[in-house]
């Protein structure tokens, strides 16, 4: 091993596991936030009881949830059913890896670190199905189904709107993209036709790459309910939930970088400025969440293939455009 | 039953052709391979007990069985056995989103049994508290068909909490009256057993004018919102001749472009002086449904607001006030009264005498839920799981009362 | 596009909830007014003389819907305090596990024996703690907030008013068989002047519905003699306590009481 590599792994294991703990924490204060937020919008307080105005509210959940009862049904495939929470918690969070929390702070910096988050953001859909088929359960096995559909269709916008970035920096690493705006714009504000829909179509393919309203068809727990989850009990449950949530907070955190310029901006520390922008778009995901109604899975799929997938490809060409003929947009 | 009426269906027929609902599944297509899917009684969508055997072709409901009877109390035998005076609580239960409509039913089954007449101002209560319920009713309907909609985690309960939340004024204004929430027992036979307090009518004005300002956002979060109207329009359309062939009522058959309403065409209570201006809408489908209940609810805020700055002064109870079970004896006759409550045509019908005069020797009660689920068999076939839970919502079925 | 901006107005009403006043209250901590009518719990109250006002007529468990009120009663004896010979309630159950909360046993109680308190119940650890007995009962009549239904009130806002009196006798019987004749049998009942006028009155202002009841008066001598004791009996609550303000006046428009009536009378033929 090649004292490269070796420094390597030890920087990607030190940085990894911060980047876990920090995520997993951050999710803690985002579930207590969601829940206070969420319970003002319904005209409830939210969680009061558990700690100074319900802060240890997540930690009460996970203690109630790890409490119960680990259930296998007797008829399910034991390998899959049980291999299938770890998975999904593994591939949520492996897509952390190439973020870069400041100029600094970054597990892998990947030269091809898009791609990365791509692969393993699609991955999602295999413990999710396997989840769906292992259970023996038809509310499951319908999740199951739903959520293939589902994230094949989606990688399409999701992988056409993350190119405009990169046609527009020139760089497959995130970190690359992210320098790239410190000295230039932010995505999002110039060039603003490719960049800010992109933005939007970035938000709602990863609205559904983590099975949030209106695109929780998976779930869709008035239909299915619970979808795929229906035979999860306990900790693996919890694995699931936990899963979502990550997904959910590293695609903020991914859309942070690629269109808001990342770490970039003035008077503080990036690292600050990072956190920020991801928690922002990160509540912005539950204010979403608990405003609107889900849609139907033919609609989902309508919407996808016939509006949002063209749209990407004219914004992949507009970006690519921008690059060619804009005077100074030319790198 | 082996009838075959065809159902002119937009979405279904794009789907599958028109419907037969009693089709044998061996003859569907011998090649499909049809999951047999058990939707309820234990299922966070069925508003109740209430269970649907669907078949499913991938996604597409192929052929839909509904089964009712997992709520049922006999409240019919045991309204046979209780006297008449002892039976308002108990029909209570039956519809318990509107038990105010239930109660006035039944006495007002058992004062025309008895030939009791009605003061004028326990008719005008009745109106008002009638109203007053079918605005509860229909922002709770309109509340849960969110969550149907957007999940018991999502915009949908966020909706669902806002109707409830206005829905609680009104049960307010109903503790105010008669010292309970929900199971009132306010009606008797000849009237009413609580007068208004003193200063309700201001009270009521200031509830209604809270939900009628919030009808706007309601608006917003569910019927005017577009994935709302992708979810709702043209799925499980019905049609107003089959519609009244299953003995439909009230908001589903008026959204079938049926115009039909008791409270207009048979007037009972005051009706005849405040008369209602009934909503109908053309489509049959579940938006229509929905927004005819939506329209309902602004034409009662509209006669709540008549029938409190009008109430009569007079006496609340035309009859004996209750002292013992055995006050009310009927010397025989059948009768059947039917009243519109939110669901549609509550019907009850009563034979008197028999072995013990101060009990009906029968009770029967027509309850309009009973008669919306019997439609399941011929919307659903074409459309979605999801559009499964959609369509029981709009149908609004109460299985307390479905089953009794 | 028109989910895009549908979206954003769903999402305008929920962030417009949040400036507002949260409509629920932390429960334990702050107790929500409630109305003064409201129906919790069960308390039997004492008597002026301090003994359990309960004379165990009977009448509430008879009425009780759901038969969860047991009375048991070891007959006539002299009371310690007044020295007169009245009934006593010695086991009085009331099983609120069973309760639908109707208020029937108050509505019936002659002797304002029972009401209901305001306060809910504290929610008991065992099935028992929610079987009221007589300590129970009588314990939540000194500790707990009444409500306002009592027996006597309850009867008196449902009886028909002195003014009324006659005219609604006439009317109930009206479609049957029921003539004039009580509206004699009635007027012993009270001594007052004022409220004897206003039925003649009124009589000869809507003789319409009047009409078919005088014409057979033979009819109602046996059916007679109920009603006379019932007009006699709501006397008596009407002349001891009148909190029912509210009633009394308002009837006292013959108007009005006029429109009632005709309105009645067109409900019953309709």
């Amino acid at each position: 091993m090649n004292p490269a590599t070796q420094s390597a792994l030890i920087h990607g294991a030190v940085y990894g596991t911060i980047v876990c703990l920090a995520v997993l924490t951050s999710i803690a204060m985002g579930i207590w936030f969601e829940r206070k937020f969420a319970g003002r919008m319904q005209s409830r307080i939210g969680p009061t009881y558990t700690g100074p105005v319900g802060l240890l509210q997540p930690v009460a959940d996970v203690v109630k949830l790890l409490q119960k009862e680990d259930i296998i049904p007797r008829d399910a495939d034991h390998a899959l059913f049980n291999l299938a929470p770890p998975l999904a918690a593994i591939f949520s969070l492996a897509a952390a890896a190439v973020v870069p929390f400041s100029a600094k702070v970054i597990s892998a910096d990947l030269d091809v670190g898009v791609v990365y988050i791509l692969g393993v953001g699609g991955l999602m859909v295999v413990p999710t199905f396997m989840a769906g088929w292992s259970s023996n359960n038809k509310f499951a096995l319908l999740g199951g189904m739903r959520a293939i559909a589902q994230s094949v269709s989606y990688g399409v916008p999701l992988v056409l709107a993350t190119m405009v970035p990169v046609v527009l920096a020139g760089s497959l690493s995130v970190s690359g993209i992210v320098d790239w705006q410190a000295t230039h714009h932010w995505f999002a504000v110039w060039p603003i036709l490719p960049g800010l829909p992109a933005f939007l179509l970035f938000y709602l393919a990863m609205l559904a790459e983590s099975n949030r309203i209106p695109f929780d068809i998976p779930e869709a727990e008035s239909e299915l309910v619970a979808g795929i989850t229906t035979e999860y009990t306990g900790a693996k449950f919890t694995l699931f939930y936990m899963a979502e949530y990550v997904h959910t907070m590293v695609g903020s955190a991914v859309a942070a970088a690629l269109f808001f310029g990342g770490w970039d901006g003035p008077f503080a520390p990036g690292l600050h400025w990072m956190v920020l922008k991801t928690l922002l778009i990160f509540v912005s995901v539950y204010w979403v969440r608990w405003s609107l109604v889900r849609f139907r899975s033919d609609q989902l799929m309508d919407l996808c293939w016939k509006r949002l997938t063209p749209l990407g490809l004219g914004l992949v060409f507009l970006a690519a455009a921008f690059v060619q003929y804009w005077p100074g947009g030319a790198r | 039953m082996n009838q075959v009426i065809t159902v002119t269906a937009t979405r279904q027929s794009a789907v599958r052709g028109s419907v037969d609902p009693h089709l044998s599944i061996r003859h569907y297509d011998p090649d499909a391979d049809l999951m047999l899917l058990h939707f309820g009684p234990q299922h966070p969508s069925t508003h109740g007990v209430f269970r649907m055997d669907l078949h499913l072709d991938g996604e597409i409901i192929v052929k839909a069985t509904p089964y009712v009877g997992y709520l049922h109390r006999a409240v019919e035998k045991l309204c046979e056995k209780l006297s008449f005076v002892q039976q308002t609580p108990i029909v209570d239960k039956n519809d318990y989103v509107a038990p105010m409509t239930n109660e006035q039913a039944l006495n007002m089954a058992f004062e025309k049994l008895l030939g009791v007449e009605v003061p004028r101002r326990a008719r005008w209560m009745r109106t008002l508290f009638a109203e007053l319920q079918r605005i509860a009713s229909h922002l709770l309907a309109l509340g849960t068909f969110c969550i149907d909609l957007g999940g018991a985690l999502g915009g949908g309960s966020t909706a669902f909490i806002h109707t409830f939340r206005e829905r609680e004024l009104i049960l307010d204004l109903f503790e105010e009256v008669t010292g309970a929430r929900f199971h009132y027992n306010t009606h008797t036979i000849g009237g009413q057993r609580h007068d208004l307090p003193a200063g309700f009518a201001a009270k009521v004005n200031a509830a209604l004018d809270i939900i009628e300002a919030r009808i706007p956002e309601y608006e917003a979060m569910s019927l005017g919102n577009a994935i709302f109207q992708a979810r709702t329009k043209g799925v499980g359309v019905l049609d107003g001749q089959l519609a009244l062939e299953l003995g439909i009522t009230g908001p589903i058959l008026r959204a079938c472009g049926i115009d039909h309403d008791l409270r207009r065409d048979a007037p009972y209570s005051a009706y005849d002086e405040l008369v209602p201006k009934v909503i109908v809408r053309q489509g049959g489908d579940t938006y229509a449904r929905m927004r005819v209940r939506f329209d309902e609810t602004a034409e009662s805020i509209a006669l709540c607001r008549k029938a409190i700055d009008g109430m009569p002064e007079g006496p609340i109870n035309g009859y004996k006030p209750i002292r013992q079970p055995t006050m009310a004896k009927s010397a025989g006759g059948q009768v059947y009264v039917g009243i519109e409550t939110p669901r549609g045509e509550l019907g009850t019908f009563v034979i008197g005498g028999g072995d013990t005069p101060t009990s009906p020797y029968r009770l029967k009660i027509r309850p309009p839920s009973l008669h919306a689920l019997s439609a399941i068999p011929y919307i659903m076939p074409g459309a979605t799981v999801s559009d499964a839970v959609a369509i029981l919502g709009s149908l609004d079925p109460i299985m307390g009362e479905v089953d009794r | 596009m028109g989910y895009f901006i549908d979206s954003l107005k769903a999402m305008a009403t929920t962030f417009r909830q949040i400036f507002r006043k949260p409509a629920t209250y932390e429960y334990p901590e702050v107790i929500r007014p409630r109305a003064e009518r409201l129906r919790a719990s069960f308390a039997l109250p004492d008597d002026e003389n301090g003994e359990l006002a309960c004379i165990a007529c009977m009448a509430c468990e008879k009425i009780c819907p759901s038969q969860i009120i047991h009375i048991k009663s070891e007959g006539k004896r002299e009371s310690p305090v007044t020295g007169k010979k009245r009934q006593y309630a010695d086991t009085f159950v009331l099983d609120l596990t069973a309760c639908i909360g109707c208020e029937l046993c108050v509505q019936v109680c002659n002797s304002n024996a029972i009401y209901m308190v305001r306060e809910q119940e504290v929610p008991g650890f065992e099935r028992e703690d929610l079987v009221l007995n007589l300590e129970r009962l009588r314990a939540n009549a000194k500790s707990k907030t009444a409500a306002w239904a009592k027996g006597t009130v309850l009867q008196e806002m449902q009886e028909l008013p002195k003014a009324e009196k006659k005219p609604a006798a006439e009317k109930k019987p009206a479609p049957e068989k029921k003539p004039a004749a009580d509206a004699t049998a009635a007027p012993p009942g009270d001594e007052k002047p004022a409220p004897e006028k206003k039925p003649v009155a009124e009589k000869k202002e809507t003789p319409a519905p009047a009409a078919p009841a005088d014409a057979t008066p033979a009819a109602a001598a046996p059916a007679e003699a109920a009603p006379a004791a019932e007009a006699k009996a709501a006397a008596k609550p009407d002349a001891e306590a009148k909190p029912d303000g509210e009633a009394k006046p308002k009837e006292a428009e013959p108007a009005k009481a006029e429109g009632a009536k005709s309105d009645a009378a067109k409900e019953a033929s309709a």
